[in-house]
């Protein structure tokens, strides 16, 4: 414990934040406007542009996770950088792992009359099995 | 707004009425008679012996981990307490109602516990032992532990240590409150879906329930952050991550999960409350909501969960055995990886807690294969505490006896758990009590695991030795209770006997069941040898007062300050050279060196702000069941003003003078290890009593 740390300007991430605030602002606008053109202009096929915009948005993310939150492996921001780290395969584990389960669930419990049609329970099951 | 409720409403009270106490059944009048005279001695004696201003300043202001890890352990105990008098009634209810024959009382067709009363007493006892009997006891373990063994004044967060404490306070006190205002949940610990919804419990037992589980889940994602972040940046000079003691890293690796997982069942609990008190349809079977949303949301967290609990177990087994051994622990960096390995496996296997629940083959495949992978670090770990034994120099002292009785119910819960893993066997066994005696025998590994470490560290925190022989018959006399509760257990389920049974159809399972009741009844004798052990130990506490290192075999840092640890833990910060910091100062003689002068020491300073969030939290959950707005409000805008108030307040610490720091230190004769000459005791160091 050390003491003067009150004041939240003598933080050490506060004073090595850095800029890069603009350049941020002005990529999540690019970024932002390129995926509205994709969708105004219907760039591509549904599921094509499902992908694009799902990529975009990852670039979104990764410039505002460095320019913004400037999360870099320097010793004030390393544990910052581990924790987004760890959310990627806890984020993998359980919406993948739930979307997979309510996949076959669906399926299994909840049959509509044209998705029975389309998937019968056994077909799913020699599917899966 | 709100959804409608039947029955009666008013402004003042909300849905409290004086009908809603049960003041009609016996078995209740009886337990809050008890209740209320052991207030009444407790309060009294606390007057007589005038000791308020104590405990107020000492303790409940409190921000030091180790009197906050004490009262977590205190509030543990009692509701270890509360959960086996539940496990007491439904034994006795189960002997009782076997067969369309047997007599049934006070209002009830068979037994005495009506099956509405009994659906409630399983629920209870299952969220009382999770969430308040064991979650507390290792975060007060953990609390008290995880500082002193690398070296740091206090945790990270001394403040906030303190409102988890108070936040985990007021749920506990909630499900108390519940036994004697209304009643509790009836759809099991983990919420029955769609039972716990409103149309099928229009009572306040879930909201009950459902709002002591999140000021718990809050309180301990909160003391997860604090842990992290105390193991992360308070660590003394020369403690690097390769020599962090061994507990420490299952402390880590278990706060990893409480982080990411309590947020999960916090979510999908406020979601259920959403459902109860708004009309939404999150969890019903119609209007978009889904069922299976609650089972997967509880379950991310809950498995994960069971893992929070027993790293820790793991980790106190893995301090002990080495002492006792008289070795040092054999394979380190593999017990560290397997401890995150367990910690990382815990994300990936929840959904086999519904295997039975219609997911496709692939999915249970997928599931039966990550449960089965959990056997491995642990089998890791079993290897590693065999090999410390190996050859080392064992003494069988009471921590190493419930460590090593903790190892062989981890093979016995290990293996059956395996069986389970299978998807094919747990369409058998799913819902009998074959799973439940299985995880049992895991939970039961976490007792004698504290047990132990209680046995192990009582002398670090309190300064004397807990008394050996009635400890022993307590243990023998606890795993005889064991043995005779759950081989029958096990053998009911694979003849098929059903969980949650308020009436036996089945003739043949009643002796099993009345065997049972022995082992129950071992139990209760046990616990009367435990209080004998804690009776004796504080009579006897001057013959049995204990030195810096109790057991003269001790390997870690936190064995190198006073027992009983002054408030400021270390005198002077700890330069750390090994991985067994003591051993090593052991093994080159300089143990007994006294620094040859002190520096100034900044600690954190008492503050009651813990104390009245914790009431006011108890009071916002009490008005939200029983749906008093003006208490919810009033609460909810008290909290809110509390913490601003406290964040304008900058006089949250001070400074001791290294004058100071000498004068308490030298008055403190303790002698480096062994059996130190009679010594006033408990309390008796006066750096001890803190007085700030």
């Amino acid at each position: 414990m050390t003491h003067g740390t009150d004041n939240a300007w003598e933080h050490p991430e506060v004073q090595l934040a850095g800029g890069g605030y603009v350049a941020a602002f002005v990529v999540g606008l690019a970024l932002m406007g390129l995926s509205f053109w994709m969708v105004r202009g219907h760039m591509f096929a549904p599921a094509g542009l499902a992908i694009a915009i799902s990529a975009v948005a990852a670039v979104a993310a990764l410039v505002q996770c460095v320019l913004l939150l400037h999360m870099n492996v320097s010793r004030t921001q390393v544990w910052q950088t581990v924790a987004l780290v760890l959310f990627i395969p806890l984020f993998v584990l359980t919406i993948g792992l739930t979307s997979w389960m309510f996949h076959g669930l669906y399926r299994r419990t909840m049959m509509m009359p044209a998705a029975h049609a389309g998937a019968p329970a056994t077909q799913a099951q020699a599917g899966g099995a | 707004m709100f959804v409608h409720i039947d029955g009666p409403w008013s402004p003042l009270l909300g849905r409290l009425a004086l009908s809603e106490i049960p003041y009609n059944n016996p078995i209740l009048i009886g337990t809050f008679a008890f209740a209320a005279l052991l207030a009444v001695v407790l309060v009294g004696l606390v007057t007589y012996l005038g000791l308020w201003r104590t405990i107020w300043r000492d303790w409940l202001t409190s921000v030091d981990h180790k009197k906050i890890g004490i009262m977590y352990i205190l509030i543990g105990l009692v509701m270890l307490f509360r959960g086996f008098m539940d496990a007491v009634m439904m034994r006795a209810q189960q002997a009782m109602a076997v067969g369309p024959h047997s007599a049934g009382y006070l209002d009830s067709p068979h037994g005495y516990l009506t099956p509405y009363h009994f659906d409630q007493i399983y629920t209870a006892h299952g969220t009382i032992m999770i969430l308040f009997a064991a979650t507390p006891l290792l975060v007060g373990i953990m609390n008290i532990l995880v500082p002193l063994q690398i070296g740091a004044r206090d945790m990270a967060y001394p403040y906030l240590n303190a409102v988890s404490l108070w936040l985990t306070a007021a749920g506990a006190a909630l499900v108390m409150a519940s036994l004697f205002i209304g009643d509790f949940a009836h759809a099991g610990w983990f919420g029955i879906v769609p039972v716990m919804e409103l149309p099928y419990s229009p009572g306040v037992g879930v909201d009950y329930w459902m709002w002591a589980f999140q000021l718990s889940a809050v309180g301990t994602t909160l003391g997860g952050i604090n842990l992290l972040a105390t193991i992360v940046k308070m660590r003394a000079p020369g403690m690097t991550w390769g020599r962090l003691p061994i507990f420490t890293w299952a402390s880590l690796s278990a706060n990893l999960i409480s982080l990411s997982t309590f947020p999960v069942v916090t979510v999908a609990l406020a979601l259920l409350a959403l459902d109860r008190y708004f009309g939404t349809h999150f969890y019903t079977a119609g209007l978009g909501g889904n069922l299976m949303l609650y089972n997967d949301l509880f379950w991310i967290w809950g498995h994960p969960e069971v893992y929070f609990v027993i790293l820790p177990a793991f980790g106190m087994i893995s301090e002990i055995v080495p002492t006792f051994s008289e070795k040092p622990l054999f394979g380190y960096l593999g017990m560290v990886l397997a401890s995150l390995g367990i910690a990382g496996v815990s994300w990936g296997v929840w959904l086999h807690h519904f295997f039975t629940m219609a997911a496709s083959p692939a999915v249970n495949a997928f599931f039966s294969i990550t449960t089965m992978a959990v056997g491995i670090p642990t089998g890791v770990k079993v290897f590693n505490w065999a090999f410390t034994m190996f050859r080392g120099r064992l003494r069988f002292e009471l921590p190493m006896m419930w460590a090593s009785a903790a190892l062989f119910f981890l093979l016995v819960g290990g293996l059956t758990g395996m069986m389970n893993a299978f998807a094919t066997n747990d369409y058998m066994v799913h819902n009998s009590v074959f799973v439940v005696a299985h995880f049992h025998m895991m939970l039961l590994l976490i007792v004698y695991a504290i047990f132990g470490g209680v046995n192990y560290w009582f002398p670090k925190v309190f300064g004397f030795r807990l008394e050996q022989r009635f400890g022993k018959m307590f243990f023998w006399l606890f795993t005889a209770g064991t043995a005779v509760v759950f081989i029958p257990m096990f053998t009911l389920g694979f003849m098929g006997m059903t969980r949650r049974l308020a009436y036996v159809a089945f003739p043949q399972w009643g002796p099993l069941l009345d065997i049972e009741v022995v082992g129950i009844a071992i139990y209760v004798l046990s616990a009367v040898f435990l209080v004998a052990q804690l009776y004796v130990s504080f009579r006897d506490r001057a013959k049995n007062r204990a030195g810096l290192d109790a057991w003269e075999t001790s390997r870690s840092l936190e064995w190198m300050t006073h027992s009983p640890v002054p408030f400021y833990n270390f005198a002077v910060t700890p330069e750390v050279h090994a991985r067994d910091e003591r051993a090593w100062r052991v093994a080159r003689g300089v143990d007994t060196v006294r620094p040859e002068r002190y520096e100034d020491i900044h600690m954190p300073r008492n503050t009651a702000i813990p104390l009245w969030l914790g009431v006011l939290s108890f009071g916002l959950a009490f008005g939200l069941v029983w749906r008093m707005w003006w208490l919810v409000e009033v609460c909810a805008v008290a909290i809110i003003a509390l913490v601003v108030i406290r964040s304008f307040d900058h006089d949250t610490d001070y400074t001791i003078a290294a004058k100071e720091i000498e004068r308490m230190e030298r008055a403190i004769r303790d002698v480096p290890s062994g059996r130190p000459a009679a010594d006033d005791v408990i309390g008796g160091v006066p750096a001890f009593r803190q007085g700030v």
